[in-house]
């Protein structure tokens, strides 16, 4: 069953008298608990494919269906449900809150939510941090950890909510070679485990080998 | 609820310089709020007391016929209309039971007139009263700084400082009271040096203003020199008579007018229905003596201090009737009440409140309390824009952060509640110190006995004594007002923030 299912996606930016087409008819298919990789070169359209399927940018026409539901006719409050509810996003820099430790942060997404107890909201966010492998560091804020581990915690806060889809945008673009392997082991364990569909983007060639189906973008279009 | 306050609080240990600005000014803010606050209350409840305790009552009675409603420094010479049934008001006021007293009194103004035909008259205002019901109605009002006070059925008049000061400096006469002697501590500083080159006097002659022209003007013996408890300024220009030396001297049938049998020219002359003012300045019973002595005598004071004849005083006519209430009652509920009755009574009589009646003392009162209040309301607009400006800074420079959490699913609300939770929490730190400072300060003013003489001051100060005063509604003025201003400032920077979108926090990445 498709989880994700886009037709003639286009998505056009204006650039002072001219206008950018970012992407120029995306079609693309995405399975529910696929682990899925968009790879390209920088300013293929990667990042803003993820960002249209994250509800976080708006398609200029085509249509973009998340569980079956239309998403670019939505209102800002509606946006925010899907992605608070369906989508679990892993940025490549700016990931945590800064005066949170690690466990809030791992809860923020629950608190927002606003149906469990305190008790269940540990209970989720500690077995995930314990996941992830940072249980010795449930009281560290950001700014107390390394890259590697903020980016475990920003995949435990992806997590937390069982999304549907967890977009991950370059997600090992500003670590070393070794933090950032872990961390695709990591995310390909939880695809495993959890059955959630991952998409992640890169332009590394080195982290092909942890996706199940690469979808390569160049110049806004899909190449197969 | 938790979550947000948790955030802005962090935020706000976190960007402490920032926090510490925005607080200072909420703090200064505050401050200056309770302190803006105590001055007007204390400024509203010290006119207020000292004008209804000390002079008006909380209510006057004035005729009908009266065109305007201020009654207390009505200058340029229009006189007060008369109330001739003073006997039947009076029956009315008794039948209302929210009534504390009443006080019937005539007030006017006079000229105050000397023998030297190239000096100018002076004016003085007059308040003639039973000067035992007077006490009896205004127990503290003043304090007999020389001499005594009126006695029960004795003619004479109380000078007030103020009165007597403006007085010497357009006559060079100084008034003490009869067999007083000169106290030279309370010369003027500049003829204390040489009090010999002064005249003193312990009578005053007035001749009361009325547009009837039918004054005449009589001699009263000084019988004391008065200082008003509070507002010396204002109340400093009203000497106290009895009220039948009052009445003759504005041309009104008195009560011995009435109870005597007097032939009909001295009727004539006492109720001024000729129009030959000239004929009255005989030097017989007129005018100042020539006979004043140099200041080491005491005043030879010519007037017969002649005992009143025996009359129903409340037979005369009066200007006014002052009116206290009882305890509790509404000033507004009683007046309606009372006009009611007055007016079902047919006693061609109206009552207005004491602050109608102080006209420009009251209107004063409100435009001090308006420029405080305006002053107030310009500190508020001053802390609000460098709140603005702080809070706005800091939305923007926390894009990142913002655009993150709407990106995994804060709602807009949830980033302006956390805006208005940073500065609520520094509202209600900062602010509440500067509250709880400001109450401190009002309750230590007081204790300063800060005095001043100046007109404007003593109105600001509501009296004498610079004495802020707050109460309960005072401060929850002041936190209302706190609360208005941490909504203001916090809602420009609110917008900002919730209007951040992930695609910029991206953008900005």
């Amino acid at each position: 069953m498709n989880i994700i299912e886009i037709k003639g996606l286009k998505k056009d930016y204006p650039l002072g008298a001219t206008v950018v087409n970012a992407l120029r008819g995306i079609d693309l298919a995405v399975e529910e608990g696929e682990l899925m990789s968009i790879v390209g070169p920088s300013g293929s359209g990667k990042t803003t494919l993820l960002n249209v399927i994250g509800c976080i940018d708006h398609a200029t026409e085509g249509s973009v269906q998340i569980g079956g539901r239309e998403i670019t006719a939505l209102n800002d409050r509606e946006i925010t449900g899907i992605r608070l509810h369906k989508i679990g996003f892993i940025f490549q820099t700016f990931n945590l809150i800064p005066v949170l430790d690690v466990r809030e942060n791992v809860e923020f997404p629950l608190l927002l939510m606003k149906k469990y107890s305190g008790a269940e909201l540990h209970k989720r966010a500690d077995k995930l941090i314990e996941e992830v492998g940072l249980k010795e560091f449930t009281k560290h804020r950001p700014a107390e950890l390394s890259g590697g581990q903020r980016q475990r915690v920003a995949i435990a806060r992806a997590l937390v909510t069982n999304p549907d889809i967890v977009l991950a945008d370059e997600p090992t673009a500003n670590l070393d070679s070794v933090t950032g392997a872990s961390i695709l082991e990591l995310m390909k364990e939880m695809n495993r485990v959890e059955k959630t569909t991952f998409i992640f983007s890169t332009h590394d060639a080195n982290v092909l080998q942890y996706a199940k189906r690469i979808v390569k973008i160049k110049d806004g279009l899909t190449v197969q | 609820m938790k979550l947000i306050l948790t955030i802005a609080w962090r935020n706000i240990l976190r960007h402490k310089s920032k926090s510490l600005i925005i607080g200072f000014i909420l703090f200064l803010g505050a401050l200056l709020m309770t302190l803006g606050n105590g001055v007007i209350s204390g400024m509203d409840r010290g006119v207020s007391k000292n004008i209804v305790n000390g002079f008006l009552g909380d209510i006057v009675i004035i005729s009908e016929k009266q065109k305007t409603d201020n009654i207390l420094l009505n200058m340029m010479g229009t006189s007060i209309e008369p109330i001739y049934n003073y006997k039947q008001i009076k029956q009315a006021l008794q039948s209302q039971d929210y009534l504390d007293r009443f006080l019937p009194a005539g007030k006017n103004l006079a000229l105050a007139l000397t023998s030297e035909s190239n000096q100018n008259p002076g004016f003085a205002f007059m308040l003639g009263v039973d000067f035992e019901a007077y006490r009896k109605m205004f127990p503290n009002a003043f304090t007999a700084l020389e001499g005594g006070f009126l006695e029960p059925g004795k003619r004479g008049i109380l000078v007030p400082v103020s009165a007597r000061n403006e007085f010497f400096d357009y006559t060079n006469i100084w008034i003490i009271p009869e067999h007083g002697a000169l106290v030279k501590e309370n010369l003027p500083a500049e003829t204390q040096k040489d009090p010999y080159s002064i005249f003193i006097d312990s009578a005053i002659v007035l001749m009361g203003m009325n547009e009837s022209n039918s004054s005449t003007d009589i001699r009263f013996p000084v019988k004391g020199i008065i200082k008003y408890r509070a507002l010396n300024t204002i109340f400093g220009h009203f000497s106290i008579t009895d009220i039948e030396s009052y009445r003759e001297c504005l041309g009104y049938f008195s009560a011995t007018g009435k109870s005597l049998d007097v032939p009909k020219e001295e009727q004539k002359l006492l109720s001024m229905e000729s129009g030959d003012l000239d004929a009255l300045f005989s030097e017989d019973t007129l005018m100042v003596s020539n006979e004043r002595t140099r200041a080491q005598a005491p005043a030879n004071v010519l007037q017969k201090n002649t005992p009143a004849p025996q009359a129903d005083i409340e037979d005369g006519a009066y200007n006014l009737v002052f009116v206290k209430l009882k305890g509790r009652v509404s000033e507004k509920q009683a007046l309606t009440r009372l006009n009611k009755a007055l007016t079902d009574a047919h006693l061609g009589v109206r009552a207005i409140t004491w602050k109608k009646a102080s006209g420009p003392i009251g209107g004063m009162a409100s435009l001090i309390k308006g420029a405080l209040f305006i002053f107030v309301m310009l500190l508020f607009v001053v802390a609000i824009i460098i709140i603005i400006n702080t809070l706005t800074m800091s939305a923007l420079e926390r894009t990142p952060e913002i655009g993150m959490m709407r990106a995994i699913g804060a709602k807009k609300s949830f980033i302006s509640g956390m805006f208005l939770g940073e500065t609520a929490i520094l509202s209600a730190f900062f602010g509440g110190a500067g509250i709880v400072c400001g109450i401190i300060i009002v309750k230590i003013i007081p204790l300063l006995k800060i005095r001043t003489a100046n007109d404007m001051l003593q109105i600001l100060y509501g009296g004498d004594v610079f004495s802020p005063v707050l109460n309960t509604a005072d401060i929850l003025t002041t936190l209302v007002q706190l609360g208005i201003v941490t909504l203001c400032a916090a809602l420009y920077p609110m917008l900002v923030a919730r209007n951040i979108t992930p695609l910029e926090a991206i953008a900005r990445d």
